[in-house]
């Protein structure tokens, strides 16, 4: 079964430039799908029009049978979650009111503008808190933690919505080696234990062939690779990362040496 | 070009891209020559402020000696003052609470919303407080609140304009992260909004505050009670020694909201 469905999606912004040219892809319910692909490629749009935070051109995404669009838009945000680069916490709320903002489109406004929450959400913040490894931290001010802790909090409020898929936009890219890791196992762990789809954005090869089960490759709005992490090469490798007009490619050899 | 060319072969550098224009010695000029022309027009003449200097330093020593024997009572009318000033910021807040939300694009329902909450802002704004005073004095009678009134819809224009430009400088991500769990409009505004620009809508209440208590101090020259129908009593009688007082009063009290009011900015970090 098929968690998203995105159909003959394209997406040109008020600007000109066409992010997405016509994108077709499903993605099964479940599984844990890495994007891959040089910046510029389109990845955050696609990733942004799932959630809904982008309206497509043309086409059509689907959540488990439901098209994104605006009418449905707050419950189908409440089932896709999204983890940002820039964690997008909001700095002066505590930790543990930034996560009960996950539980937020369960809850009409009555209580919520208040910051009053039932026993039963500070019982699923407190979930999320713990699996984040953050219980001590509960009551900090966001501004006040590491990059690392705070894409943790991030993850926290992802799972505090309960949702069938976590979208992640390059969830890594701010972070070190180190917590960057950390935030993979968190995120992989998700996908396994509580059967959430997880589809995240990476710029990193190796972390992709690691964590993916299967790995997209984007390149100028396109799809241009649909594998196994096993079918990655090098090769594969030149074609999404190859540079328009640019045909012998110093730097793109350099780069995928190491990848 | 390939990348890599340009970093191993050290040619001769490219000539720069031309330099864009610069337009500011322009308006400079253009602004220097319409103040002139005011000057010009209005035949402000620059002697008659020299020749006037001495008169005025007469004018000025007639307030050499307060004459303080009535404090407890001038006392009273600035703690009137301040109160219509205060209840004018807290109505001023109240309004501003809600319509600014409205009234910045980011947050805004719709265009339509956004549009009617400016220009009701605007609206509030373009009406002077003197001329509200007059109005609600007219429609209410003579007394503090028709002052806290007017005080309160002028400066809600003010202070709603300043929260909805706050509101639409609040970071596009942090809304995003708010947004993207399904919070609707209420949810924005008090999860994504309030909490990030709390530390400046905080200096602008503080301020709009101020501002109301040196405004709730003239407002009384027109009925709306207070100090200021106190001074215009003892200007109208000649009687420099308690109008110096009641000005000495005065200005202590707004040099002691200022400090407070950066005090309490400080501590509220």
């Amino acid at each position: 079964m098929s968690a998203i469905s995105i159909q003959s999606i394209s997406k040109r912004f008020p600007n000109g430039f066409e992010a997405l040219k016509g994108i077709d892809t499903e993605i099964q319910s479940g599984s844990f799908t890495v994007v891959l692909g040089p910046s510029g490629a389109g990845k955050s749009t696609l990733l942004r029009l799932v959630n809904g935070l982008e309206t497509p051109t043309t086409g059509e995404v689907r959540i488990g049978g439901d098209v994104v669009d605006g009418h449905k838009l707050r419950h189908i945000r409440s089932r896709v979650a999204m983890v940002f680069q820039q964690f997008n916490l909001v700095d002066r709320l505590s930790v543990v009111t930034n996560v009960l903002t996950g539980r937020l489109a369960q809850r009409s406004w009555v209580g919520s503008v208040f910051y009053l929450f039932r026993q039963e959400d500070m019982g699923i913040a407190r979930d999320a808190l713990s699996r984040v490894g953050l219980t001590d931290k509960a009551w900090s001010r966001a501004d006040k933690l590491s990059g690392g802790q705070q894409q943790r909090v991030g993850i926290a409020r992802a799972l505090a919505q309960q949702p069938k898929v976590i979208l992640a936009d390059e969830p890594v890219a701010s972070l070190d080696p180190v917590s960057s890791e950390e935030i993979m196992t968190l995120l992989r762990e998700i996908c396994d234990r509580d059967g959430i789809t997880v589809v995240v954005n990476l710029h990193q090869v190796d972390l992709a062939r690691r964590f993916a089960d299967r790995i997209i490759g984007m390149n100028s709005g396109k799809i241009v690779f649909d594998g196994s992490p096993e079918q990655v090469t090098q090769s594969v490798l030149r074609t999404i990362y190859q540079r328009e007009g640019i045909e012998d490619d110093n730097s793109l050899d350099m780069a995928l040496a190491y990848a | 070009m390939n990348l890599h060319d340009v970093t191993s072969a050290r040619s001769p550098a490219e000539p720069l891209p031309p330099k864009p224009r610069n337009p500011a010695p322009v308006w400079a000029a253009a602004m220097l020559a319409v103040l002139w022309l005011i000057v010009r027009d209005l035949e402000i003449s620059f002697e008659t402020l020299v020749y006037g200097v001495a008169d005025m330093g007469e004018y000025f020593g007639r307030y050499r000696e307060p004459d303080f024997t009535h404090l407890s009572r001038y006392l009273e009318l600035m703690g009137i003052t301040l109160a219509t000033a205060l209840w004018g910021t807290v109505f001023a807040l109240l309004v501003a609470f809600f319509l600014a939300p409205l009234a910045a694009r980011n947050f805004s329902p719709n265009a339509v919303t956004y549009r009617l909450a400016r220009e009701t802002l605007n609206f509030m704004r373009a009406m002077p407080d003197l001329l509200l005073a007059l109005i609600f004095v007219a429609a209410l009678g003579l007394g503090p609140l028709p002052g806290a009134l007017a005080l309160g819809v002028h400066t809600a224009g003010f202070l709603g304009k300043f929260f909805a430009e706050s509101l639409e400088r609040v970071d596009k991500g942090v809304c995003e992260g708010v947004a993207s769990t399904g919070a609707n409009f209420p949810q924005m505004v008090m999860y994504a909004g309030w909490p990030s620009i709390l530390r400046e809508a905080l200096g602008y209440v503080l301020y709009i505050l101020d501002r109301n208590v040196r405004m709730a101090s003239v407002l009384g020259l027109v009925g709306a009670g207070g100090i200021g129908l106190a001074l215009h009593d003892t200007l109208r009688l000649f009687d420099y020694g308690q109008s110096a007082a009641l000005i000495l009063v005065i200005l202590a009290t707004i040099l002691i909201i200022d400090y407070a009011s950066a005090w309490l900015r400080g501590s509220l970090g």
